[in-house]
């Protein structure tokens, strides 16, 4: 029992997910910002944020749904928080059975779909385009992302386990450009676009709302880095899921400097037409057996 | 779908200076730009003119921009030149050469670094603008001025150069000489850059000359507009040929401008070789009077194109001085190119034409209670209390 409270509320669960997506989201914008030659925020930036909005009151228009736009982002932040409890973080699992990698699947549409859902309870003409292009992303990076994740699902009869995906190069490939697109970071930050929908889905959010969202945000980064650094790089104890977690990371934040943000036909073109059809290479080969 | 309208503007992370523009968007498809607002930053400039004397107008003058100032006094200061039928020294007229294109590098690359933050490549963004930092320190070091140079005054310039000043601009222009072929390399060849402005906001060569546009945005669609190609300043002696892009997209604005920066480069090493040796200022009397009645256009090529200064005297101060700006030009030809473009196209296409608000904001539009109201000349004198027939 107590074992389970520690597992939910504390690693890997509720605390640790706030703590080290914060912190992520502090190390993204760091870095980043050395790369872009400037100093940047510090490093608990995300917490100071975090803790600035949460004393702020919630702000809600004549347009909007006061309790959607509430509960969006705790059912974004919940989804991506249930999915660490499938994750082998650091070599323990929690919870596992065969088939939990389409919960996984399913939760990560889940936080996307609330945060659309969150815009279009705004009612702003932004945040509708935003929640539209959200919706449309979604369609777009499922495909090779699930492509990819029942490649290697095949492997492990469809639990979660460390596993290096090192024979299935585009799968690999299709996961970490995926990986890019469900965080929303460039070239996929097309759904809060700020040069061109302000905030997107976020315009009219503030306070302790936009902080939920914020902390979905940073939960999701953690989550989708853990995920990766497990199922694709195979880190099966602390050490090595430290590594190729940071590994992954810096990954993330490369490929963030280097692009610039594509259109969304350009991104749903990319992810059906170039991206998706390399996944499946790798998924026949395992349907084949056709793997070393 | 159905069809919505979406603000841009005047407060929008996208275009910095208040503009409002209502958009009529389907789906992602800008079907039309309905209406255009401006007036947010009207400053009054003009009126404030007519009240003072000739010098002291000339530092206000500057003050239209914080970007191009030193073009709107050079504009400026040649009108009143010309009123009173004087030739500035030749010193003077190189000394304005090397500040205007050294102005011209920072405005261009201000625009570049901007279009490069509108299609989300910060990385681009803050590279441009730490490379202009070199044209910015430059003219601190000719001016003593980061933003105002206060260069220009009637009759010359106010401070000369000397050959410490001279070597070091070399050493500045050199190094940003370098910098910019590097830009022109990413931007015609990077698969990031070229995704989001080849082929995006296309102006034809005859919509350029039928709506009038002009600067840059004019010479990328093959029009040759450029008012260097008059003989002001030393262009002639310079042998000024303009640059001229055929393709009429963003990415070939994006080109005509960092090729016009390379070409001011070259400008300012010819203007410092041939610097001739002599007085930077006319010798001209405290209150300068200009003959009653007598008016003139004086044009100029700033950054975003021909910048013209329509001047009317009072004798000892201008009786009615009209700014034409370049954005103003410019404006006319955006909701064609606009048209059928993407949502996510906007902020780049209004970009690359490069507006600033601050310069043209010169009509007051005031909107009350969903009630347009456009006031007219009279409305102006009763607001004035009748003065100023």
């Amino acid at each position: 029992m107590i074992n389970e409270v520690f597992h939910f509320l504390v690693f890997p669960g509720l605390i640790s997910a706030i703590i080290f997506g914060l912190l992520y989201e502090g190390i993204l914008r760091k870095v980043t910002a050395h790369m872009h030659n400037r100093i940047g925020p510090p490093i608990w930036q995300p917490f100071l944020d975090f803790v600035k909005l949460m004393s702020k009151e919630n702000i809600t228009t004549k347009d909007s749904f006061g309790m959607i736009m509430t509960l969006a982002p705790v059912i974004s932040f919940a989804s991506a928080l249930t999915v660490l409890m499938f994750l082998p973080v650091g070599g323990f699992t929690f919870l596992s059975f065969s088939g939990d990698i389409f919960i996984v699947i399913y939760m990560l549409i889940m936080a996307g779909v609330f945060f659309a859902v969150g815009g279009f309870a705004t009612g702003n003409p932004f945040a509708s385009v935003g929640s539209i292009r959200e919706i449309i992303q979604i369609f777009a990076i499922e495909f090779p992302f699930v492509i990819s994740m029942i490649t290697v699902g095949f492997l492990m009869n469809f639990n979660l386990s460390p596993f290096f995906a090192w024979q299935f190069p585009f799968a690999l490939f299709a996961f970490l450009v995926s990986l890019q697109g469900k965080l929303s970071l460039p070239p996929f930050h097309i759904q809060e676009a700020e040069q061109e929908i302000v905030a997107g889905p976020l315009t009219e959010y503030s306070g302790p709302r936009l902080a939920m969202h914020e902390l979905a945000k940073g939960v999701m980064v953690w989550t989708m880095i853990s995920l990766g650094s497990v199922l694709f790089l195979g880190a099966t104890t602390i050490l090595t899921f430290a590594i190729n977690s940071l590994l992954l990371l810096f990954l993330v934040i490369v490929l963030r400097t280097i692009f610039g943000r594509l259109k969304i036909n350009q991104s749903l073109r990319l992810f059906w037409f170039v991206i998706g059809p390399l996944a499946v290479i790798d998924l026949a080969r395992v349907l084949l057996g056709l793997y070393i | 779908m159905h069809d919505f309208f979406l603000p841009v503007g005047p407060q929008h992370p996208a275009l910095v200076e208040p503009v409002h523009m209502k958009l009529r968007v389907e789906g992602e498809t800008v079907v039309s730009l309905d209406g255009l607002e401006l007036g947010y930053n009207h400053k009054g400039i003009e009126k404030a003119l007519e009240n003072r004397s000739w010098t002291k107008s000339v530092f206000l003058s500057e003050r239209v921009c914080g970007i191009c100032g030193n073009f709107h006094t050079s504009a400026f200061a040649q009108g009143v030149e010309r009123l009173m039928g004087i030739e500035i020294p030749d010193r003077a007229k190189h000394i304005r050469v090397i500040v205007s294109e050294l102005e011209r590098i920072h405005s261009h690359l201000l625009c570049l670094g901007l279009i490069a933050h509108e299609m989300g490549l910060d990385t681009l963004f803050h590279y441009i603008f730490r490379d202009r930092e070199t044209a910015m320190d430059l003219l601190e070091l000719l001016s003593g001025n980061r933003v105002h140079f206060s260069m220009n005054t009637i009759g010359g310039v106010r401070r000369d150069l000397d050959t410490d000043n001279i070597r070091k601009v070399e050493e500045g222009l050199d190094s940003m000489e370098d910098r910019l072929y590097h830009y022109i390399k990413v931007f015609e060849r990077d698969s990031s850059v070229k995704r989001r402005t080849s082929k995006v906001g296309i102006l034809s060569e005859k919509l350029a000359i039928e709506t009038g546009t002009v600067g840059p945005c004019a010479r990328a669609s093959n029009v040759n507009y450029d008012i260097r190609n008059e003989d002001y300043l030393t262009y002639k002696e310079l042998k000024f040929k303009p640059v001229i892009g055929d393709r009429g997209d963003v990415l070939e604005r994006n080109i005509v401008r960092l090729k016009e920066c390379v070409q001011s480069i070259k400008l300012m090493r010819d203007s410092l070789f041939s610097i001739p040796k002599g007085e930077i200022a006319l010798k001209l009397p405290m209150m300068i009077k200009v003959g009653e009645g007598l008016e003139t256009l004086s044009h100029i090529e700033a950054p975003r194109g021909e910048l013209a200064y329509y001047i009317r005297s009072a004798g000892d101060r201008p009786y009615r001085v009209k700014i034409r700006t370049p954005t103003y030009a410019n404006f006319h030809m955006l909701g064609n190119i606009l048209k059928g473009c993407q949502i996510a196209d906007i902020p780049v296409i209004v970009a690359s034409m490069d507006p600033c608000m601050s310069c043209t904001d010169r009509v007051t539009l005031v909107n009350t209670k969903g009630k347009e109201t456009v006031l007219g000349k009279e409305d102006f004198h009763h607001l004035n209390g009748g003065h100023h027939d």
